[in-house]
């Protein structure tokens, strides 16, 4: 292994150094952003952390305030324990952002378990063993690294058995919590740099064409994310040199925490 | 063991198992996913998180795609992308939603590896674009994660 482990190295090295040697060809300086509209695949939705990451970045922000490890309703409705499972993911990264190791350990079987109550526990069991190996350890890093793992794995088990619409409200679960947090930070503190983390219009673009997409799923929740996300939209979407106020701030807000508590109460 | 230990064998063993696999027809999405993710390894060590979710798909030579992402200012990204299709040539580079070119200019292009790097000015949507621009396979397989810190 240790030889193998040089060759990896020697062979990453040599990446790295052929790299520094590679330019880029010439790209045009513009393109048609209209055309290109036409062609664009999925997007990828951010994970909690890379908000975080950002947000982080503003000035320290007390995380321990938002890590959330209370037991929530036990649900049978697929649609909602998939909402409810993105939104304790996105728990698990603030717990990580508060280096709050027992919190992390226990958002990490609360994950196994609604896992199990999905269908797809299997995939999630090395995953939580190694949240809870590294929240011990107290290795941040890999405990992010591992949720996202998680998060992946589920989604990847969903799409296997042709779930994939469960999958997204996964990602939009996590999204909502997320943004719930960020707009309590921005609230508290405002500026408007923590504001303009907001400005996801194309994202919420995508959540809508997803729940349109989704009419099987007929639940209140749902409902509620659909007119929500109608809500916040104009709050977000400004243009060039506007910038998102407090008060839209302070809107998102309320209707994120109310969607928040829609999510993990019963009706 | 540490993470970028942990990231470089997990790369590194993919790789050695596609390099292992028939060239050729036999090559997949994820054999291009291993690429893109050996291209990502030594960035990995420089604080980079990458991203699990990963895009992915066949063009033809000459070829482009975009794919849409959403970048938050404060942070800092790199998007790599790879091919097994070894002879290929490929390129990704960024643009803002206004359609500007916003890569740094230590973005590159090796082969079968591209990267580019953005450093957003603005929270809000960016393109990607990646195309194959020379290849000796009619379709080749691409795969494009990202990291960011």
């Amino acid at each position: 292994m240790i030889a193998f482990s040089k060759t990896l190295k020697i062979s990453a090295s040599a990446l790295l150094g052929s790299t520094l040697c590679a330019h880029a060809a010439q790209a045009p300086q513009h393109i048609d952003v209209k055309q290109m509209s036409k062609q664009v695949e999925n997007v990828v939705v951010p994970l909690p952390n890379e908000i975080f990451g950002a947000l982080n970045k503003l000035g320290s922000v007390n995380w321990r305030e938002y890590v959330r490890t209370e037991k929530t309703s036990n649900f049978t409705e697929r649609p909602r324990i998939a909402l409810l499972l993105g939104t304790v993911i996105a728990d698990g990264f603030i717990a990580v952002q508060a280096e709050d190791a027992p919190a992390v350990k226990e958002i990490g079987q609360r994950v196994l378990n609604l896992s199990k109550g999905i269908g797809v526990g299997n995939s999630i069991t090395p995953h939580a063993k190694a949240i809870t190996e590294a929240a011990d350890k107290r290795k941040w890093e890999e405990v992010r690294t591992e949720l996202d793992r998680t998060q992946s794995s589920v989604q990847a088990a969903m799409n296997e058995v042709h779930d994939e619409k469960l999958s997204q409200l996964v990602s939009l679960g996590g999204w909502l919590r997320g943004t719930q947090v960020l707009t309590s930070v921005v609230t508290k503190h405002f500026s408007p740099d923590g504001a303009e983390l907001l400005h996801q219009p194309d994202l919420l673009v995508h959540f809508q064409t997803q729940l349109q997409g989704m009419p099987e799923f007929n639940l209140p929740i749902i409902h509620d994310i659909q007119t929500a996300l109608g809500q916040v939209k104009p709050l977000v979407d400004v243009g060039g040199s506007t910038h998102i106020s407090a008060e839209s701030v302070r809107k998102i807000n309320d209707i994120t925490t109310k969607l928040d508590s829609g999510i993990v109460t019963k009706d | 063991m540490n993470r970028s230990i942990k990231f470089s064998l997990r790369a590194s063993l993919i790789v050695l198992v596609c390099l292992l696999l028939p060239r050729g027809a036999g090559g997949t999405v994820d054999d291009a996913q291993s690429f893109a993710l050996q291209a990502a390894e030594p960035y990995v060590k420089e604080g980079f998180q990458v991203r699990e979710d990963y895009w992915g798909g066949d063009l033809g030579s000459g070829e482009k795609k975009a794919v849409r992402q959403q970048l938050f200012k404060g942070n800092e990204y790199w998007f790599w992308m790879g091919t097994e299709v070894e002879r290929a040539k490929i390129s990704v580079h960024i643009y803002d939603s206004e359609g500007k070119l916003a890569e740094q200019p230590d973005s590159w292009e090796k082969g079968h590896f591209a990267a580019a790097h953005v450093i957003p000015k603005a929270t809000s949507s960016y393109f990607i674009i990646v195309a194959v621009e020379e290849s000796s396979e009619e379709r080749t397989h691409w795969a494009l994660v990202y990291g960011f810190r």
